[in-house]
Order: structure tokens, then C-alpha cells, then sequence
């Protein structure tokens, strides 16, 4: 079976007392998800579709774009990135509850021209709310230019991870992306609260427990990366673990050398973590490195009052030199 | 046919626990299943489809001490560092055993041997479980493996009713088996395990005419360079080898050498010296995994690098999934094939 998040699954069974929900309407409930309050209908209605694959024609065919990055249905069911060069080829993409991967990660494939010769390309991107904080980030950042990507934004009700919504899905209250170009879909009408409620039972516990629990954690990590190369934030040109001559760490795939990857890649990410969630999805191993970033989003958040990628703000502890470059610490 | 109780089994795996390393399926957390050293059969879980990695970390360590440089005043000295204990794996599958075959072939069979490897095969014993079934995944009858294979394995258990047909496959096997309580059972049928689909695989040299085809850059589009699908591969034998500083003091210096696991589908493992990276593209890179296991390998050393396992499907978080690239390599052959003949007639 094509992976899906099951670690969603994994987590509500240790985790699901979390999932406390702040709002008195019946709209979600921790066994099934959602139910048929109007917001949380399921929408993967057809007509959606054909919006998206109409809007997607309608910019390859004008040379407004030259490639729609969206979704298609993948081998073995749920989806996959699509990268759609051909107005003919629009009829692949599609949108439903498995809509996982955040795929603006792949507009740093897109930074650069094609060949050499030729112009930064032009691109539209199919964006759910929480990917399209990673588009602001971009932005901030200096890595991406607006005109050149267009957003189809898509109102999410939240994806589905085996006939339940993810628990980031849960908490989420950003419904409609943070920009777009066209949207897609009417907000889902929910009205829930990120309390950080899945911190709770880390932050309850004593500083070695805690230790405990992560080095348990990162014991099957086996640094394959797929968290750092999924992730829209992660795009340094060379890793400080790619680097042969690394003074910070060893090449060892040992327990230390681990715990030193995660918790260095999470102080990178502090404040600029989009919470896609996309690090842990892709974690053969299910890490819960959500908590690891969300930690690091709540101090930022209550600290600095900045949420990663809600506008284009850049992060408050990075420097702007005088030439306005931004630079990261 | 011989058969062992479950209780049987424990005693037995308890004892081998005693006198050489055990390594069998071990839940490591959220439902995750890791070969690894147990102290005795408690520590064993015989609930399991396919454990997260192959056995290959054991004949090939993710991360391997060749050896140790010590530097004390102007004495120099060399340490080697090579396996000193027995090990037996426990509950490993038929196809994990089956991709010992491909990097036998590089380490062991060919000239000059690698002696960490061979000191490790010689002192390793596999113990396989049959799988009761061919997950969704599984090829491995596609590649010449099966289900229920003994060939490359020491002793072969079949969970049956009440405990396991034991099957010993080699000497080494035979000699494992002496300790265990076994009874000769006669009517003993072994389950008849449904086959997958058959995938088709072109030979080696049908490869290289498709090497200049779109479709691999656009498969390519969607991969995130990351290692997962090569270091969960059975056949994957890629390292990496580096001098690291252990201690640096004026007593006192000491550099282990390190073989570590490398994936080609990562962005910078072709980059050689001076910055130069000749697979810079995702594309050439996710060709070459491909290439590599079923042209360049089984032409330069004789086994595919691949055993049909499937757990690159599995894993892959972007659905870049083997056999969809088998059959696609097909058609496109298939296409090819009509051409010819087309132009031919």
C-alpha cells in the first residue's frame, strides 16, 4: 500500500486525549473525523475538479504557464505530485481527502530555468491552506518570486487518513490559503482552536523523560532525509549534513548523530515552520516530529507574536542587510 | 516432514540467544518492527509482515568501524575492528536473504574480498520464517524469488498449527538445529501461499535503449532526493568512507575509519572534488537506481539488484513505485518492438 499517513492513526491511539476541541459545535468528533455538519461535507465533488482542470487548461493554453504542479491518483490508491506540461494532460489532476503532500517544496525545482539559456519558468501550483503559509515563507525569504507562480488555492475541509482526519487536520483553522491567485471551493464553515493541546503531555513531563522519549523516538530514525527533503523550508544549497567536512557531525547512523539532526533541523525551522505536518507524513518510521516543530512554533508564537508563513513578514530574529538581502541568523 | 512447537522454538532461540548474538524482529515503537539484537525470545515479536529494514545491516552495517588508528607519543598503531562473535538473524523473509545474493557478489565473490563482509557472512546463520502471504508489494516471484524460498537461507520455518515445519536448508543449518526439540511429523502439509501478479523485467542488455527515454525525467519531477527507498532496499549496497576523529589530544589521537551507507538518489553523491556533480539531475538519478539494479549490476556482476521485496513502494512518500516503472520499461519495449517490425515489413 502507497504510504499514507497512518501515523495519524499510530498517534491517535497514544495521543487522542489531545485532541480536545474548544468549539461546542458538533462538527468533529474524535472517532470519525467530521460528520455532516455543511462545512465538513466531503468535497470532492466533481465539479471542484473541473474548475481546477479548467483553470489549469486555461493557463497552459494562454502561456500564462508552462507547468500546473497538482495532484493525481497514485498506483495503489490516495495521490501523487503531478507536473503538468500539456493542456491535455489537465484530466490527470484531481482533489480529494488524499490530497497529503504539501507540494510547494517542489517550487525550489522551479527557481531556476530548465536549461541553460532560458527563462525562470512559469508555474501554477495547486495550494491547500497550510501549504500556502510555505509559499509566504518562500516569499520572505527571497526564494521565489511572486509572479512567477500562480496560485490555485483550494479551500480544504482537511485530509482524510483512514476514514479520519489527520490530527493536524483536527486543530487547523486556517481554511482558505493565506494567498492565492484563483480560489477554489467555498471555506468550510469550522471553528476550532489550536490550543497546542498535542504538546501537553511533553511539556508536562520532566526534562530526562523528555530526553527519554525523544532519543526512543529517534532510535529507528535511519537519516534517510525524507523529512528534510519534503520539507518547503528545508532548501539550504548544501546541508550542513551534506557537507564532507562537517565539524558539527559525524556521518555515523548512530542515536547521537540522529538526535542531533532532528533537533538542529527544528531550531532551523524555528519560526519559520509552516506546520504542513509534511515531515512527519513522510517518516518511515513516524517520528512525531510535529512535536518537535510545533514546540518551537508556540514559544516563537507566544514569544515574538509571529506564526510562520501567515504573511510575508520575514522571521523576527533573522537579519535584513542593508542591500535588503535576508539572511538567517 | 520435521515440526517444532512454539515452546520448542523459544527454548531454542533462548539458547542460541546464550551462546551468539540473536537478532530477530523486535517492536522498536508505534508499531514498528526492526530486526535487531534480543537478549533471549521474550524480547521477539512473531507478529510481523516485513520488517521495516532487510537483514542486510547485519552483513553490511549502516555504520561500519573498519578499523582504528592510534596515535600515542610517535607510536603509531592500527586496529582492526572485525566481527569476533556469531550471529544469527531470526524471522527474516525469503527475499531478504535473496539480496545477501547481490552483495555477496560485490563483497565476497569477487576479487579482492571484502574481509569485513566475508568475516560477517561466515559468521552469520539465517533463520527464515516463510511469509504467510504476498503483501500488496511483493514481486519476489517476478525476480526468480518466492514466499516460502529456502534457497538462500540456513533453516526455513513455515508457521503451521501449533508451531513450524522446519526446514534446514544447509550444513551450517543442520548443525543449528542440533540443540532444537524437533519431531518428525508425517502429515504435515506446508500452506499453499497465493501468488501476486508477475511483473514483467527486461533482460540487461534490453535496458540501455531506453536509457535516453522522457519518462525518466519525469519521473524524476516528483522524487525528493532522499535515501529511503535505497536504505530500506535488500540490495542496495552503496557506501560512503571517511577517516573520523574519535580524540585529538597531545596524549593522545585516535581516527576510526568509517564505512557508512550512501544512497545514489541524494543530491550531492556524485559530487567529486572541486564541486563537480555529473548526476545533478533527479532524473538521472532515479535512472541510475534503476539502471543499477537491473542492467549495469546483473551485467558487471551476475544477480539483479533487485529481489521484488517491495518496500520502496511502501515507503516511497511520493508513489515512486517500482513496478509501475517495470511495466512502463515494458510497454515502452513493447512499443519499440512494433516499430521495428513495422519498419521491417
Amino acid at each position: 500500500m502507497f504510504r499514507r499517513p497512518h501515523q495519524c492513526r499510530q498517534l491517535g491511539g497514544e495521543f487522542h486525549h489531545f485532541l480536545r476541541l474548544t468549539t461546542a459545535r458538533p462538527c468533529l468528533t474524535q472517532d470519525n473525523g467530521f460528520v455532516s455538519s455543511a462545512g465538513y461535507v466531503h468535497e470532492e465533488e466533481t465539479h471542484l475538479i473541473e474548475q481546477i482542470r479548467a483553470k489549469a487548461r486555461e493557463l497552459l493554453e494562454s502561456g500564462r504557464v508552462s507547468c500546473v504542479i497538482g495532484y493525481e491518483a497514485a498506483t495503489r490508491g490516495g495521490t501523487r505530485p503531478a507536473f503538468i506540461y500539456d493542456p491535455d494532460g489537465v484530466d490527470r489532476l484531481v482533489w480529494n481527502r488524499e490530497c497529503y503532500a504539501n507540494l510547494t517544496t517542489f517550487l525550489h525545482d522551479k527557481k531556476k530555468p530548465a536549461r541553460r539559456g532560458e527563462e525562470v519558468p512559469n508555474v501554477a501550483i495547486m495550494t491547500k491552506p497550510c501549504d500556502s503559509r510555505a509559499i509566504n515563507l518562500l516569499l520572505s525569504e527571497g526564494q521565489i518570486s511572486r509572479d512567477k507562480v500562480y496560485i490555485i488555492g483550494l479551500a480544504c475541509g482537511g485530509m482524510m487518513a483512514e476514514g479520519n482526519l489527520q490530527a493536524p487536520c483536527l486543530r487547523c483553522n486556517v481554511r482558505i490559503p493565506v494567498l492565492y491567485d484563483t480560489l477554489i471551493g467555498d471555506p468550510p464553515d469550522i471553528d476550532v482552536t489550536d490550543d497546542f493541546e498535542d504538546l501537553a503531555e511533553l511539556e508536562g513531563m520532566s526534562a530526562e523523560e523528555r530526553l527519554q522519549f525523544w532519543l526512543r523516538e529517534f532510535d529507528r530514525c535511519i537519516r534517510c532525509y525524507a523529512c528534510r527533503q519534503a520539507c518547503p523550508g528545508c532548501y539550504c544549497n548544501v546541508c550542513e549534513f551534506d557537507r564532507d567536512d562537517s565539524l558539527w557531525i559525524g556521518m555515523q547512523i548512530e542515536l547521537p548523530q540522529k538526535y542531533f539532526f532532528h533537533t538542529f533541523r527544528a531550531m532551523h525551522l524555528a519560526g519559520r515552520c509552516v506546520e504542513c505536518n509534511e515531515c512527519e507524513r513522510v517518516c518511515p518510521m513516524d517520528i512525531p516530529l510535529s512535536l518537535l516543530n510545533r514546540k518551537l512554533v508556540k514559544e516563537v508564537s507566544e514569544l515574538l507574536g509571529h506564526r510562520g508563513g501567515m504573511t510575508t513578514d520575514p522571521v523576527p530574529f533573522v537579519t535584513i542587510l542593508a542591500d535588503g538581502e535576508v539572511s538567517l541568523i | 516432514m520435521m515440526f517444532m512447537s512454539h515452546s520448542s522454538l523459544t527454548a531454542w532461540l533462548d539458547e542460541l540467544a546464550g551462546e551468539r548474538t540473536l537478532i530477530a524482529p523486535r517492536d522498536v515503537g508505534r508499531g514498528h518492527i526492526h530486526l535487531r539484537p534480543v537478549a533471549g525470545s521474550s524480547e521477539i515479536t512473531l507478529e510481523y509482515d516485513r520488517p521495516d529494514l532487510s537483514a542486510k545491516e547485519f552483513l553490511f552495517p549502516h555504520t561500519e568501524r573498519l578499523m582504528q588508528v592510534e596515535k600515542r607519543s610517535d607510536q603509531v598503531t592500527l586496529h582492526d575492528r572485525f566481527l569476533e562473535k556469531g550471529q544469527v538473524v531470526f524471522g527474516l523473509r525469503p527475499c531478504d536473504a535473496h539480496g545477501l545474493v547481490a552483495l555477496d557478489a560485490l563483497f565476497r565473490d569477487r576479487e579482492p574480498a571484502d574481509a569485513h563482509y566475508t568475516r560477517r557472512r561466515q559468521k552469520t546463520a539465517l533463520v527464515g520464517i516463510a511469509c504467510p502471504q504476498m503483501w500488496e508489494s511483493c514481486f519476489c516471484t517476478s525476480l526468480g524469488g518466492a514466499p516460502d524460498d529456502p534457497t538462500h537461507l540456513d533453516v526455513l520455518l513455515t508457521a503451521v498449527e501449533g508451531g513450524y515445519a522446519v526446514q534446514p536448508v544447509t550444513n551450517q543449518g543442520e548443525a543449528l538445529l542440533a540443540s532444537a526439540a524437533i519431531e518428525e511429523v508425517t502429515d504435515l502439509s506446508l500452506p499453499d501461499i497465493p501468488r501476486n501478479e508477475q511483473v514483467p523485467v527486461l533482460a540487461a542488455d534490453q535496458w540501455p535503449a531506453h536509457f535516453d527515454q522522457e519518462y525518466w525525467s519525469r519521473l524524476g519531477e516528483r522524487c525528493l532526493s532522499c535515501k529511503l527507498c535505497t536504505f530500506v532496499c535488500p540490495t542496495c549496497r552503496c557506501f560512503d568512507l571517511r577517516d573520523e576523529p574519535v580524540a585529538s589530544r597531545t596524549d593522545l589521537v585516535l581516527i576510526e575509519r568509517m564505512r557508512v551507507w550512501d544512497a545514489c538518489t541524494a543530491p550531492n553523491y556524485r559530487t567529486i572534488a572541486g564541486g563537480h556533480n555529473s548526476r545533478p539531475l533527479k532524473g538521472q538519478r532515479i535512472r541510475n537506481r534503476y539502471y543499477c539494479k537491473f542492467c549495469y549490476y546483473p551485467k558487471d556482476f551476475g544477480p539483479l539488484g533487485c529481489v521484488g521485496c517491495g518496500r520502496c513502494i511502501d515507503v516511497c512518500p511520493v508513489n515512486i513505485d517500482i513496478v509501475e516503472m517495470l511495466n512502463t520499461v515494458y510497454a515502452m519495449h513493447q512499443e519499440r518492438d512494433t516499430v521495428e517490425a513495422e519498419a521491417e515489413t
